[in-house]
């Protein structure tokens, strides 16, 4: 295990490391954008760090983040996340959605054990492996469909063109949406991610929040319908659903649960996985041997799996979620007050140098390549990490069997990242290609 | 309350059996339930993550038998821990075939 203490490593700081933890913060575009150097030096030298602008604590080192995940009812989820949501603005958010939006309805899968167990319950079961592996083919098709799409014009937008619409039309025919909304659902998607971003002022709250009004009226819309006219798709499963209670009774989802648990299907793996497909062009794009690797790679399962993971470890699209402690905790050598609001900064574990040598290396053999934490960890963990590395992992296939010489269109250090602490994304992604002789 | 037989020895190596298992629970419901340490099996049964990790006694892997694909790729996300015998322990489930099965946890994968 790495050291505990913290002071041992703050004498062998830089003078440039001191400068970083004194005057940096998370919520400045530029270390969002470039943010290795800053968790470096808050590992070494503040890993659990008070960073002044967002008035949250910045958990950096991997062996603290799993501290605080093991413990969920010391570090609250609800808490953490529902403090996070529209912060500084809140009242105003919850008026607009009460009063536009059909209501304000609280996370219900954002909560902390034993009600969350419940809720997670209902969750799981749609996302094990083995149910998303029976999705492979059609996820497949659509894949294939939409590389097609751009293949013929040898340049494309990555982001808008190919990663968010495919995310998007898999969730869509797993909700039993309707197709053709991409665009519309992709702002819904801004708009509930932008509410934990922390980079929205109150104009592009109201605008994000107005919205996820149109949103609401949308899945409420479907929900009415699927509970008359159920089918085999989740929204109906969702609205159907038994949840058995510890004493033996069988409970229904109250109607506020049942909207945030489609809302939180139809949003949470959009961005996300997409911006693990924009990462994958980036560095196709960037980097000839892991392209190489890749082509290399692309007919051995194990390999495929192993490329996809360290994928997510390198250039983790969740760059930190939030907690708040429920009472005076100790955590990596700092004591925390009770109600102290914690970002747990998943990106810079995953780049330890103490867990993943030489962490910047995209090495696809390492032995502990499962031990990163860009799906967090703990009782929630992310339900649909199965779903986001199929998805992923398909598109890495097709994209070695049809796709060859991916280059940038603009410079590398001309690629903009969407201004938000809560994930790291590429804002829009233009390549060029040649297509694979087959 | 069913009536088969499980014996657990724990990541710190403490062994304890449980008489009492029902038919259909998975190996690591079985542990859950009993606060086994080791075992966490935080993506809740799906295959997906690696931390219900087991070594199945050597005399049990027959009848247990070998990980599919899908679980084989989560055994091999920790590869430093991984044996022959290495098995999630949600994806094996109790049976009557399986009564007086022993396995061992195992430990979490490293730094």
């Amino acid at each position: 295990m790495p050291t505990q203490d913290n002071s041992a490593d703050q004498a062998t700081l830089t003078r440039d490391e001191q400068e970083l933890i004194a005057s940096a913060t998370l919520a400045d575009p530029a270390v969002q954008a470039q943010p290795h150097a800053f968790y470096r030096a808050l590992r070494h030298g503040d890993p659990v760090h008070l960073d002044p602008t967002l008035n949250s604590w910045l958990v950096t080192r991997h062996e603290d983040i799993l501290a605080v995940q093991a413990d969920p009812l010391s570090f609250s989820v609800n808490k953490g996340y529902h403090t996070q949501q529209a912060r500084g603005m809140q009242d105003e958010y919850q008026d607009i959605l009460r009063r536009d939006g059909g209501g304000y309805f609280p996370d219900a899968i954002m909560s902390d054990p034993p009600y969350h167990t419940r809720i997670r319950k209902l969750m799981e079961n749609a996302f094990t492996a083995h149910r998303v592996k029976d999705l492979e083919p059609r996820i497949q098709e659509t894949v294939i469909e939409l590389l097609e799409s751009v293949a013929d014009k040898g340049a494309a937008d990555a982001v808008k063109e190919i990663a968010v619409p495919l995310t998007i039309r898999v969730i869509v025919e797993q909700l039993g949406l309707d197709h053709g909304m991409e665009d519309k659902i992709a702002r819904w998607s801004v708009a509930v991610t932008a509410q934990i971003g922390r980079m929205q002022n109150r104009e592009q709250m109201i605008e994000n929040a107005h919205e996820i009004c149109d949103l609401q009226h949308y899945l409420i819309g479907k929900m009415r319908d699927r509970e008359v006219n159920p089918g085999e798709d989740m929204i109906s499963d969702i609205v159907h659903a038994k949840i058995p209670m510890p004493d033996g009774t069988v409970e229904t989802l109250t109607f506020d649960e049942a909207v945030s648990l489609v809302r939180a299907m139809l949003i949470a793996g959009n961005d996300t996985t997409a911006t693990a497909i924009s990462n994958l062009f980036f560095i196709l794009a960037t980097r000839p041997d892991v392209a190489q690797l890749l082509k290399d790679s692309v007919n051995d399962e194990r390999r495929m799996t192993r490329f996809v993971e360290e994928l997510l470890r390198l250039e983790s699209p969740v760059r930190a979620l939030s907690r708040m402690t429920t009472r005076e905790v100790e955590l990596g050598g700092t004591v925390l007050p009770e109600g102290a609001h914690l970002l747990l900064v998943y990106g810079s574990a995953n780049d330890q140098e103490e867990v993943f040598p030489d962490p910047r290396k995209f090495d696809i053999d390492r032995p502990n390549i499962g031990r990163h934490v860009a799906f967090g960890g703990g009782v929630h963990l992310c339900v649909g990490l199965a779903l986001a590395r199929m998805e992923v992992k398909v598109m890495a296939r097709e994209i070695a069997r049809r796709m060859d010489n991916i280059k940038l269109a603009i410079a590398p250090e001309d690629v903009r990242f969407v201004p938000t602490v809560a994930t790291r994304t590429i804002e829009k992604l233009p390549i060029t290609f040649t297509r694979c002789a087959v | 309350m069913g009536n088969l037989t499980v014996t657990m020895t724990d990541v710190k190596g403490e062994i304890s059996t449980f008489s009492d298992v029902d038919e259909g629970l998975s190996l690591m419901e079985v542990a859950k339930a009993h606060d086994v340490e080791g075992i966490f099996g935080d993506c809740g049964g799906g295959c997906s993550c690696a931390t219900c990790h087991v070594y199945v006694s050597a005399d049990w892997m027959a009848k247990v038998g070998e990980p599919d694909d899908i679980e084989f790729g989560m055994l091999d996300m920790v590869s430093d821990v991984q044996q022959e015998n290495s098995r999630l322990s949600c994806q094996i489930k109790m049976s009557a075939e399986l009564d007086g099965i022993a396995v061992t946890v195992a430990p979490a994968s490293g730094y």
